[in-house]
């Protein structure tokens, strides 16, 4: 029986080999292409399960952050919460197992989880301690601003955007409709789906973050920018072209004419056109003044077809025309902010923050700093110009142009006592029957000589088409934001 | 023996510190407590068959070790505790494993209760059938339920068929070999010298088909062609079985549903990912995590395989351990099929060699046939991975299993040695 012993151990043996040919298969030759299989979810889970830091606010609110799961059957040990909801929910974004990540969350994913190269060099260090290598962000946007800026726009769909002009930062960034990031942090796949389901179908697509993700036409408050790009050109100066005073004006190539709010009768110099928002004197300032392609060089350095290097995913760019040659209609349309001009909130208010900032426009920015586990400070965020549309001195010429429109022209309702305030209305009008239009406002303000804080709003879809919507819709919500950030900057 | 103990010892402590310190689960008491089953079991041997094989108990003792730390580690991820049941069976199979060395002085007595076992086998086998008593779970119907304690008979039943087996064949071997009858150009023994060998054989396969338990039916099948071909020293066994296995194989797969499954699933498992692949593609994805190193214990995400801690647990040992910790496994079936292999060649009396050969058989083709399933080498037939997986009725059978080994390789030790060379070509 031994041969047939020894037989059966031969036998067996290549059974083993034929399994450990088989194991070496799965685990190093087939090893890469498992890993990346669609289906094989392993990588997102060991991301899911990892520690994560908190979102803080600028003001020391908890905006996201993980607690233990209380379900110790979960495969998960943690959950992520967001103590402020829906109020934060476009900052923070979503955190999501079946859906990924948005917004802070996916913009400062390493810094979160302690991944980037920098935290893991100070990890080392940390070999024998029992501490969790997490980033902590603090983003710019501060609770008691977003509060008032939430309070004052209600529920009518809009966004309301206020930055710092000398840094970039953002200092109230609100949109409604918003989400509450918790939905879709949960744990639970029903919920989590029907969650999706439900804020995908919703009107007014609160997933999407309305302030930079959206754009709109932006009506009379791109007459900034056709201003700033004359200044800066040199053919428009606050005395020269003085505009003719006159109810419509009919551009080349075509029989359509251009009319001015409520058909009355306006002209003169810069100053005067941008006090009372003259349609017809900008249309001719774009088209005749300054010409085809200037403006199209002009709106690109002011960062128009051109995602601003916001950090935060998908900034939508703003759009300015570029096929004019032939069609100087649509020039004059443009330069009105009509047409096919289209403006991100967030590009609005860095037009008016680049004016109050002596014509540099700051690369917008939330986050401010990034600490460890320990609160020290791992990395912090440093101001950068992103676009110079203006000099100092032109910037200097179109601020008091601005300041013109809220001390005696639209913006009026835009005044703040104490301080220096420039503003310009927008009403773009949708061509609806009854009229209804998208009103906007930008401006700044600050101590006389030194603006600090830009805002831009805008309120979807309001009834009525006048040059003053704007002033009456946008403008108290800018104000109360406006004023409220103003005296946190004299306080702090 | 001291040394690998010693070594066995080293590798829990190992294993605890590499657990311990990155799950926060109570695994040392039990780990001391498990460590201390291992010596009481190590004393049994010392005390009770000193000359006994030194290889077998400490790679017992290894494989069940590194199955308790994963299984631990699943705990760490969820579910519910696996491990101190775990550690409770161990004993348990500890006990047993005492037992067996000391109620079986002489192994020969044991060829006497031949067809007792038979009897013991049949009613094993029927038991999860029995109303009131049988349960059914995962889609077969193996299991006998009385009061808390879950039993699957099966893995008591190839103990008792094995020896059964070896009764009857030592006793019936020259009749067996005589094979006056020719069938073609294949010889043919006696009906019935066969007939209680195919009758237990048969049985044993038609009550495992309607319990759906397929892995156990080939190992079973793999048990009865062995034995038979060792005992008979015919290859025309070999083919005879081979035909056999064809056959009923292809009758299963045309007539039963769960049997095509199974081979669908073997062939493309893709085609149904999240449903009837699910299982073995998760095993897949688990092992090619692990890599050539894997994971480290505890910090696998295996706990997505269902039944990850017991039919699956060789997935989960490849996504913690790696690839060295899979081959480690191996190795180790490999160093016991070694040693039962050589502890049946050793002795000279026959039911002892073919008990041994029945054994090693056994064990070796139980796990050859669960991690060419969990690996996709073969189709998938849900049976335990021995010592290794998560279940009390393994356990306990495996460690009586090993127990029965160790007193033949004992006594055929204690024996005076006949020069082995003149042995040897006695039975060539």
């Amino acid at each position: 029986m031994n041969r047939q012993i020894a037989r059966l151990g031969i036998g067996l043996l290549a059974c083993y080999v034929a399994l450990f040919a088989m194991l070496n298969w799965v685990q190093v030759l087939q090893a890469d292409e498992y890993a990346e299989h669609p289906l094989n979810t392993a990588r997102i889970r060991k991301e899911f399960n990892r520690p994560r830091g908190s979102i803080l606010s600028a003001d020391g609110a908890v905006l996201a952050t993980s607690t233990d799961n209380p379900d110790p059957n979960s495969e998960f040990e943690r959950i992520r919460i967001y103590p402020e909801g829906e109020l934060f929910g476009q900052v923070t974004g979503y955190f999501s197992f079946w859906y990924g990540a948005s917004g802070v969350e996916q913009a400062y994913a390493a810094q979160l989880s302690g991944q980037t190269v920098e935290q893991q060099l100070r990890g080392l260090g940390d070999l024998f301690v029992q501490r969790e290598n997490v980033g902590n962000v603090v983003v710019s946007v501060r609770k008691d601003l977003q509060q008032t800026a939430r309070d004052a726009l209600g529920e009518r769909e809009g966004s309301v955007v206020a930055i710092d002009v000398k840094t970039g930062e953002l200092l109230a960034f609100w949109s409604y409709p918003s989400f509450d990031p918790s939905s879709l942090a949960g744990l639970d796949h029903g919920n989590v789906e029907q969650a999706w389901k439900l804020l995908n179908a919703a009107p007014g697509q609160p997933l999407r973050a309305h302030q930079y993700q959206d754009r709109y036409f932006p009506g009379s408050t791109f007459k900034v920018v056709t201003a700033g790009v004359g200044v800066q050109s040199g053919t428009v100066t606050p005395e020269e072209p003085v505009y003719p005073v006159e109810r419509s004006w009919t551009p080349p190539q075509t029989q359509v004419p251009i009319f001015n709010f409520g058909g009355s009768a306006c002209g003169g110099s810069l100053f005067q056109v941008m006090e009372i928002s003259c349609n017809t004197a900008f249309a001719r300032m774009g088209t005749e003044t300054i010409g085809p392609d200037e403006m199209v060089r002009g709106t690109a350095t002011w960062g128009f077809n051109d995602a601003p290097p916001i950090d935060l995913p998908g900034p939508a760019r703003s759009v300015f025309p570029t096929n004019f040659t032939r069609d100087l209609p649509k020039l004059a349309q443009s330069s009105i902010g009509q047409n096919d001009v289209q403006a991100t909130p967030l590009q609005m208010a860095l037009v008016a923050a680049a004016v109050a900032n002596g014509g540099r426009m700051m690369r917008p920015h939330v986050m401010t700093e990034v600490r460890d586990a320990d609160q020290q400070v791992v990395s912090r965020f440093t101001p950068s110009t992103w676009k110079q549309p203006l000099t100092p001195e032109h910037a200097a010429i179109i601020r008091d142009a601005m300041i013109g429109v809220v001390r005696s022209g639209t913006a009026s309702a835009l005044a703040i006592p104490g301080y220096e305030v420039g503003g310009k209305t927008g009403t773009a009008q949708l061509g609806t029957e009854p009229p209804r239009s998208h009103t906007w406002i930008i401006g700044f303000g600050g101590p006389p000589g030194d603006p600090q804080v830009a805002v831009a709003v805008v309120v979807l879809n309001q009834p009525g088409a006048s040059e003053f919507t704007g002033g009456r819709v946008a403008a108290p919500i800018a104000r109360a934001v406006l004023q409220q950030a103003l005296a946190l900057k004299a306080g702090g | 023996m001291l040394l690998a103990v010693v070594a066995t010892a080293g590798a829990y402590v190992l294993a605890s510190l590499g657990t311990t310190a990155e799950i926060p689960v109570n695994l040392g008491p039990f780990l001391v407590f498990v460590l201390g089953l291992f010596l009481v079991a190590h004393i049994a041997v010392r005390r009770y068959a000193p000359e006994a094989d030194p290889v077998l108990l400490p790679i017992a003792a290894l494989l069940n070790g590194i199955g308790y730390v994963v299984i631990a580690g699943l705990d760490a991820g969820g579910k519910e505790s696996f491990a101190a049941a775990q550690a409770t069976w161990t004993a348990i199979g500890v006990v047993a494993f005492c037992t067996a060395l000391l109620v079986v002085p002489r192994i020969r007595d044991l060829q006497r209760y031949r067809y007792t076992f038979l009897l013991t086998g049949l009613v094993l086998l029927i038991l999860p059938f029995v109303p009131g008593l049988g349960s059914e779970r995962f889609g077969a119907r193996i299991w006998v339920s009385l009061g808390p304690i879950n039993f699957q008979p099966g893995e008591v039943t190839k103990l008792v068929l094995a020896l059964f087996f070896a009764g009857y064949l030592v006793d019936k071997r020259e009749l067996l070999r005589s094979s006056p009858r020719r069938l073609g150009p294949v010889r043919v023994p006696e009906p019935k010298y066969l007939g209680p060998v195919l009758l237990a054989w048969g049985v044993s396969l038609m009550v495992m088909i309607s319990q759906k338990d397929l892995g156990t039916s080939l190992l079973f099948f793999a048990l009865f062609i062995v034995m038979l071909w060792v005992a008979t020293e015919r290859p025309s066994w070999l083919i005879i079985g081979a035909l056999l296995f064809l056959a009923g194989a292809w009758f299963s797969f045309t007539r039963f549903g769960h049997v095509q499954d199974r081979i669908d699933i073997w062939l493309d498992p893709w085609q149904d990912p999240d449903g009837t692949g699910y299982q073995i593609i998760q095993a897949a994805f688990a092992m090619a995590a692990g890599g050539l190193a894997g994971t480290g214990l505890g910090l696998g995400g295996a706990v997505r395989i269902p039944l990850a801690e017991s039919d699956f647990i060789f997935a989960s040992i490849g996504e913690q351990l790696g690839l060295f910790g899979g081959t480690l496994v191996l190795v180790a079936f490999l160093m016991v099929i070694g040693s039962g292999l050589r502890i049946a060649v050793r002795t000279d009396q026959p039911f002892e060699k073919l008990l041994a050969v029945g054994l090693t058989t056994l064990i070796g083709v139980q796990a050859f046939i669960i991690i060419g399933g969990v690996t996709r080498l073969l189709p998938l037939t849900g049976i335990t991975l021995p010592f290794v997986s998560y279940g009390g009725s393994s356990l306990v059978a495996n460690y009586m299993l090993i127990a029965l080994l160790l007193r033949i390789s004992d006594e055929s030790n204690r024996r005076p040695r006949k020069p082995e060379v003149v042995a040897s070509a006695g039975a060539l």
